[in-house]
């Protein structure tokens, strides 16, 4: 009887069983992540500098200012991706759903080419020194922006709207309306600020400065503390939204509240490392094939750390330890990550299940 | 006994509301009550406001005008959790839910009763289990929803609604999709569950021979939007049964108790078969089916014995052109296709 299905809260058990494994290969690929990249740090340097001690000043800096931010910001980029698609596919009941289905990235896309382009377009000095206060956070800022003006969109049409496969259509028409301006902008854009937002849209866990981390990490938290307070009524929306609500849950409040975590989670990463593809439309469907759950409370702590293990190795991979080439992010995850999902999708078949939401 | 009632409406009229102005009236003044440990079956055509009403009963609607009672406190004070373990429902369609147990689902119809992560405690978990025991699915607990046959997964869900603990369980086409066999499994689980937990249930039903036979008390609405309350035996005998249904070539079999084909008239026959046997009763259905009417001795057109005796039956028919004996009900019907340009 409990061969072929988790009865009584026994995934709930097996993830709890699996969990220091999970938290000790985080760890272990986070440390990797530290004394991996295109400088050859040695080990023991690396622990002399977490165990408080002096090296060389070069490497010192490169540690603190550059692999810390960035293995950081991985990590949380990871998770704040996996656990966004988790709730667009749950919320949408839609196993295609990923964290940008309700346009936020292309608002924050938006965003950071109309930066980006307008100096080209209406003369580089006017608008940069505008600019010039906010720094490197420019970019972030606009992303920002753009995010934020498309989930009041969304929200203030959801507020209107009770199906919300209208909102998923919503999302994906502001996705092309705003791929649409970026496109114009780009025609009339120079070469030199196109190369830089292609840049951008190939994604980047190593754009985060030591000033920019502790927003970053915030605000991802706080996407991580909702998302734990919506397991239960996430739980309900996976028998559809009709039955959640004949149960008690006061479905217009929960919609707003996964929407706003989902757009939280995913402009900040946006913001911050651009548009990283692939983890958090393939981690939820990971997470479900490889404990066998589709229980909120076992997937919404395995997104965060899957997706930070698998963020942490993508990063590795894109830099080729050992040279100093470094391949676009976004190229990285699907190339490495499709094949590893297909295998974990494929062997479940075996069992009749597949991709399921 | 109507302050014993769980559901109840008074004057009640249902329909929609678009703009302010314009008002579509399905239904008007209601008066009906559902008792504890009844199962009603809502009966109507198509398009006749079926749906209309449960929304309506269930709070999911406000009415046009009048009101609905629930546990006798009017359905709008409920609030959505308090509304929850009074009223549970099982919708129509099949639930598209991948990594599902069976247990998980019934689960979550704890959901008004858990803390914030849906921790369930010793007493859910033992209702869960009472929940799946009492539709005959315990054994069902650690299999996948999607590994489940129709008539598996509706046991399931009528688990749920049954461990959200309601006075009241509304099911909306709960055998749609299920053969007959399992349609009447399902019909027998929600009455023992009536009884047996002293629930009341309502379902809405397009099968009229199951509802018929199975439910404490029809509501037929017909397509003027008139909604009939009765016992299913009164609506037959008063014709109302048949009236509410009666559609071109379509019509109820007042005796049988089902709707019937109609077919061409073809003759008349008279049976002489041994009383209260089953053949009697298959051999009429059968001549009836093609087309033949019974009557008296002197003017039916053919004449049919039915003779058994421990080894066999025999059918033995006779009519103007010849007469014949027969080992089955096929060969009698084929004799009587052959030789039926004769014997007018």
């Amino acid at each position: 009887m409990k061969l072929d299905g988790s009865d009584n809260g026994d995934s709930m058990r097996k993830f709890i069983l699996a969990l220091p494994l999970i938290a000790g290969f985080l760890v272990a690929v986070f440390l990797l992540d530290l004394m991996l990249g295109a400088v050859n740090i040695p080990p023991d340097a690396i622990l002399t500098i977490i165990s408080g001690g002096t090296v060389k000043a070069t490497w010192m800096n490169i540690f603190w200012d550059w692999r810390v931010p960035k293995a950081v910001t991985a990590l949380c980029a990871g998770g704040a991706l996996a656990l966004s698609g988790l709730l667009m596919q749950t919320f949408f009941r839609n196993p295609l759903a990923d964290p940008y289905i309700l346009g936020i990235s292309s608002g924050a896309s938006l965003g950071v080419a109309i930066i980006m382009m307008s100096a080209g377009i209406f003369g580089a000095g006017a608008v940069l020194a505008g600019l010039g206060i906010l720094g490197n956070m420019s970019i972030s800022v606009a992303a920002i922006i753009g995010a934020f003006a498309v989930l009041l969109l969304i929200l203030l049409i959801s507020s209107k709207i009770q199906s919300n496969m209208t909102i998923l259509i919503l999302g994906i028409m502001v996705s092309y309306m705003s791929g649409a301006i970026v496109t114009i902008l780009l025609q009339f854009s120079d070469e030199s600020s196109m190369h830089t937002y292609s840049l951008w849209t190939f994604g980047s866990f190593s754009g985060v400065t030591w000033s920019q981390l502790p927003i970053l990490t915030f605000l991802i938290l706080i996407g991580f503390l909702l998302s734990f307070c919506l397991v239960k009524p996430l739980n309900a929306l996976l028998l559809g939204e009709q039955y959640a609500e004949s149960m008690g849950m006061n479905y217009r409040r929960i919609r707003i509240i996964i929407i706003s975590t989902t757009a939280l989670m995913a402009g900040v990463v946006t913001a911050f490392c651009g548009p990283i593809g692939f983890l958090g439309i393939a981690i939820p469907h990971f997470c479900r094939a490889v404990f066998v759950s589709a229980d909120h409370r076992v997937l919404v702590p395995a997104c965060i750390l899957v997706g930070g293990i698998i963020a942490i190795v993508t990063d590795i991979i894109s830099r080729v330890p050992g040279t100093d080439i470094i391949l676009p992010l976004n190229a990285i995850t699907a190339l490495f990550g499709a094949p590893v999902v297909i295998w974990v999708i494929l062997r479940g078949t075996k069992f009749g299940r597949g991709v399921t939401t | 006994m109507s302050d014993a009632a769980i559901l109840s409406c008074s004057g009640l009229t249902i329909g929609y509301r678009n703009q302010k102005t314009i008002v579509k009236e399905v239904a008007t003044d209601l008066n009906l009550h559902l008792d504890r440990g009844e199962v009603v079956c809502l009966i109507g055509p198509n398009g006749s406001g079926k749906s209309t009403l449960i929304r309506t009963l269930t709070g999911i609607q406000p009415p046009l005008d009048g009101e609905v009672r629930l546990c006798n406190r009017r359905i709008e004070e409920y609030g959505p959790e308090e509304r929850a373990t009074t009223l549970s429902v099982v919708l129509t369609g099949q639930i598209q839910a991948g990594y599902l147990t069976a247990f998980d689902i019934v689960a979550l119809g704890r959901f008004p009763y858990t803390n914030w992560a849906g921790k369930l405690t010793e007493s859910d978990r033992a209702i869960v289990y009472s929940a799946l025991a009492s539709v005959g699915a315990a054994d069902l607990s650690g299999r996948f929803i999607h590994e489940m046959s129709d008539g598996e997964r509706q046991k399931v869900m009528i688990a749920r609604a049954l461990a959200q603990e309601p006075e009241l369980m509304v099911l909306d086409e709960p055998t749609a999709f299920l053969d007959l066999p399992h349609k009447i499994e399902t019909m027998r689980i929600l009455r023992q569950v009536a009884r047996k937990n002293k629930k009341a249930i309502l379902l809405s039903t397009h099968d009229l021979n199951t509802a018929i036979r199975c439910a404490d008390q029809l509501w037929i609405i017909d397509r003027e939007g008139t909604l009939v309350a009765g016992t299913p035996e009164d609506l037959v005998l008063s014709g109302i049964f048949g009236s509410a249904f009666a559609i071109e070539g379509v019509c109820f079999d007042t005796r049988r108790g089902e709707f019937s084909i109609p077919v061409d008239h073809r003759g008349t026959f008279t049976l002489t078969a041994p009383e209260e046997s089953v053949e009697r009763i298959w051999t009429l259905y059968a001549l009836e089916r093609i087309g033949y009417a019974p009557a008296g001795e002197a003017e039916a057109g053919i004449h049919v014995m039915v003779t058994k005796d421990s080894l066999r039956t025999r059918w033995h028919v006779r009519h103007s052109c010849g007469e014949r004996e027969c080992g089955s009900i096929r060969e009698l019907i084929e004799w009587l296709s052959t030789t039926e340009g004769d014997e007018n």
